[in-house]
């Protein structure tokens, strides 16, 4: 194939250095990926709804030229050791409890070990991935209160790659709320790797609150041991193209894990949720719950696997994909894929897509309530159960707080 | 109170209500009853708001307003209340969260202030008592997983709430055992008073010796045909309704 130097993908990282942080057989491997290829179109499977134009001519702003929003954050949860990061520099709390290490990627060798690339911006982010943290929850500690990581995204195209490893019997909650300021046009890759040990409880929430001009995209590669409690919940709370592909490897026995996606879009946003979540030991349990409204333009995207492999008999493995359209123009696409290769297993998956119930608008209006504060209480309702994941009181009324603004929805 | 007259209404092309004419006074309870298919229940879904309807012809006029014209909602803190004979399950939607949320709405259409959280508790004490609805069904979802007796005597708790100037009762007495039929008369004979009224639309006498009607209604094929004391209700349950397709 004849390799055109200037396609759409060397003017992308035309002006990225490359910081070589990763062991050279990945970044050789990295390379190797990258040769002959191009941003993706909506020809390949996994950009199929997702248009890539508006980020190949992006005019990115200049970091340096903005105010440093490091300074004043937004952090939803008050009770939290608290972490800020941008490109160029993180704040880490004074009051980490033992137990807690915590240094940047540079300094951890630990950090690399995935090579797996699913498409052109995970190699990238292997190749000039520049800044991230990596996070160990030493043995048996539990976490007395959350870890909250805010990372503010101010212009540019950045990188990140962080690790976070629990060890055999830790529990944790981490937050991670991402930013940006509104009105810069920036890019951010982050790639998550969490390594959870045997019978650690591990709760992740991504609270996903940047503006228009922001891409956002996140990769979460997680691996799981024997007993583990693993849960990751995304919540797109605005921003204006996310791209979030979580896949969790279950490679030790009575295993949980969650993924839970809860999503409010409206305008001209667009949010892809692709996850894999691959059974390759039996008797574990994973149970995945994505939900959503679309308003105006909006477009979801839902991409859900499960892999039940030859060995992972007893597996009992749930999916449902749960949408609703408030406008005519709005529109999800799902796909749920499920591949056995198991006999004894329960599975199950189920995608919906509609408006909201028509009777029940009628009930609620017939006792007096208008149709906003009607649909306003179904749509809440609607949304309940995914949110029920969610243990901090703070968080919870932060999205409240949010989805009411941007919606003029009552809670 | 309310003044239907020559009221015409068809539903995907086709008609089902044919000159309905019907006065109801304040005070009043009048029943209506007829064979299925006479129009009973779209009479009640029209009076209510449904937009599955068509109006081809006629007026309705509640108090000074012309009832056809206000939304559903509007119809609603007008004082007019739909008792459903098929109650909808609304999973995640707490029952006392949404009828707090209906009665302010309607206070704030009057102008009035909301009600307090006391007054309101009070007030959800008072009138689950009446249709002894077990307080803990008050606190959970709309209708979830209620037996259709619950279902119907929620549906009087909230008229019972949102004390309401006209009240129809679509088939309230459908599926319900003698036990609950008791307890949903009950409710409703004692929210009656010289200032309101029900209409009460069924499709058997028996509901009737509970709830006593004024004036008792024979819908047939969408027009009110025959109209009489409540002895005529008794008539009906022993000879039918074929008679009256013969008289006609």
């Amino acid at each position: 194939m004849e390799t055109n130097t200037l396609n759409k993908l060397s003017l992308f990282v035309e002006d990225l250095h490359e910081a070589s942080l990763a062991p050279q057989p990945l970044i050789d491997a990295a390379k190797e990926y990258l040769l002959g290829q191009d941003l993706p179109t909506t020809k390949s499977e996994r950009f199929k709804y997702t248009r890539l134009a508006k980020l190949a001519n992006a005019n990115f702003t200049d970091p340096s030229k903005t105010s440093n929003s490091v300074e004043k954050p937004l952090a939803p949860i008050e009770d939290a050791y608290l972490l800020i990061i941008n490109h160029e520099e993180v704040i880490l709390p004074q009051d980490l409890p033992k137990g807690v290490d915590i240094c940047l990627i540079q300094d951890s060798p630990v950090a690399w070990h995935e090579a797996a690339f699913k498409d052109v911006f995970g190699a990238l982010n292997t190749l000039h991935a520049q800044m991230g943290l990596s996070i160990c929850i030493r043995r048996n500690t539990v976490l007395d209160k959350p870890l909250q990581i805010v990372h503010a995204h101010n212009g540019g195209k950045q990188f990140f790659r962080h690790h976070l490893q629990f060890e055999q019997n830790s529990e944790a909650q981490i937050y991670f709320v991402s930013q940006s300021m509104e009105g810069s046009v920036s890019f951010a890759h982050t790639h998550f790797q969490f390594d959870i040990a045997k019978d650690a409880r591990i709760k992740i929430f991504k609270i996903q609150d940047t503006s228009s001009g922001h891409f956002h995209f996140t990769e979460d590669r997680a691996k799981q041991a024997e007993g583990s409690h693993f849960q990751i919940n995304t919540l797109t709370l605005d921003g204006s193209f996310v791209r979030n592909d979580s896949q969790v490897q279950i490679q030790g026995e009575h295993a949980q894990t969650y993924l839970n996606g809860a999503y409010w879009l409206k305008d001209d946003q667009h949010l892809a949720n692709y996850t894999t979540i691959d059974h390759q030991v039996p008797n574990c349990e994973s149970f995945e719950t994505y939900k959503g409204v679309a308003a105006d333009k909006a477009v979801g995207v839902f991409n859900g696997k499960v892999f039940v492999r030859k060995d992972a008999q007893k597996t009992n493995a749930y999916q449902s994909n749960a949408n609703v359209l408030l406008s005519e123009d709005a529109s999800i696409n799902s796909k749920p894929e499920l591949e056995i290769y198991a006999d004894d297993v329960k599975c199950s998956h189920g995608s919906t897509t509609g408006q909201l119930d028509e009777n029940a608008l009628f009930y609620l209006r017939a006792r007096g309530l208008s149709e906003s504060a009607a649909k306003n209480l179904l749509l809440q309702a609607f949304m309940e159960d995914v949110l029920t994941y969610i243990p901090n009181e703070d968080l919870l009324k932060f999205i409240h707080h949010r989805i009411g603004q941007r919606f003029n929805w009552v809670y | 109170m309310i003044k239907i007259e020559n009221l015409h209404a068809s539903i995907n092309g086709k008609e089902i209500l044919k000159g309905l004419n019907l006065t109801v006074n304040a005070g009043e309870v009048h029943a209506i009853m007829g064979p299925n298919g006479a129009g009973k229940s779209t009479l009640a879904s029209v009076l209510a708001g449904r937009e599955d309807y068509e109006i081809t012809a006629g007026s309705v006029t509640f108090f000074d307003k012309d009832l056809l014209e206000l939304s559903t909602e509007d119809r609603a803190r007008e004082g007019l209340f739909l008792a459903f004979q098929y109650p909808v399950e609304i999973p995640g939607v707490s029952n006392v969260n949404f009828l707090r949320t209906a009665i302010n709405e309607k206070r704030a259409y009057h102008g009035q202030e909301p009600i307090s959280a006391k007054d309101f508790m009070a007030m959800v004490r008072e009138k689950s008592a009446l249709v002894e609805l077990d307080s803990k069904l008050s606190t959970r979802s709309v209708n979830e997983g209620f037996s259709g007796g619950e279902k119907k005597r929620n549906e009087i708790f909230q008229m019972a709430m949102l004390e309401p100037k006209l009240s129809v009762l679509d088939e309230t007495d459908s599926g319900l055992d003698i036990d609950a039929l008791r307890i949903v008369s009950h409710g409703v004979n004692a929210l009656k008073t010289a200032e309101n009224a029900s209409i009460v639309i069924t499709h058997y006498q028996r509901l009737l010796d509970y709830i006593v009607p004024d004036v008792v209604h024979v819908l047939y094929d969408g027009r009110i045909v025959k109209s009489g004391p409540k002895e005529l209700a008794l008539e009906l349950e022993e000879r039918g309704y074929d008679w009256i397709k013969e008289s006609l």
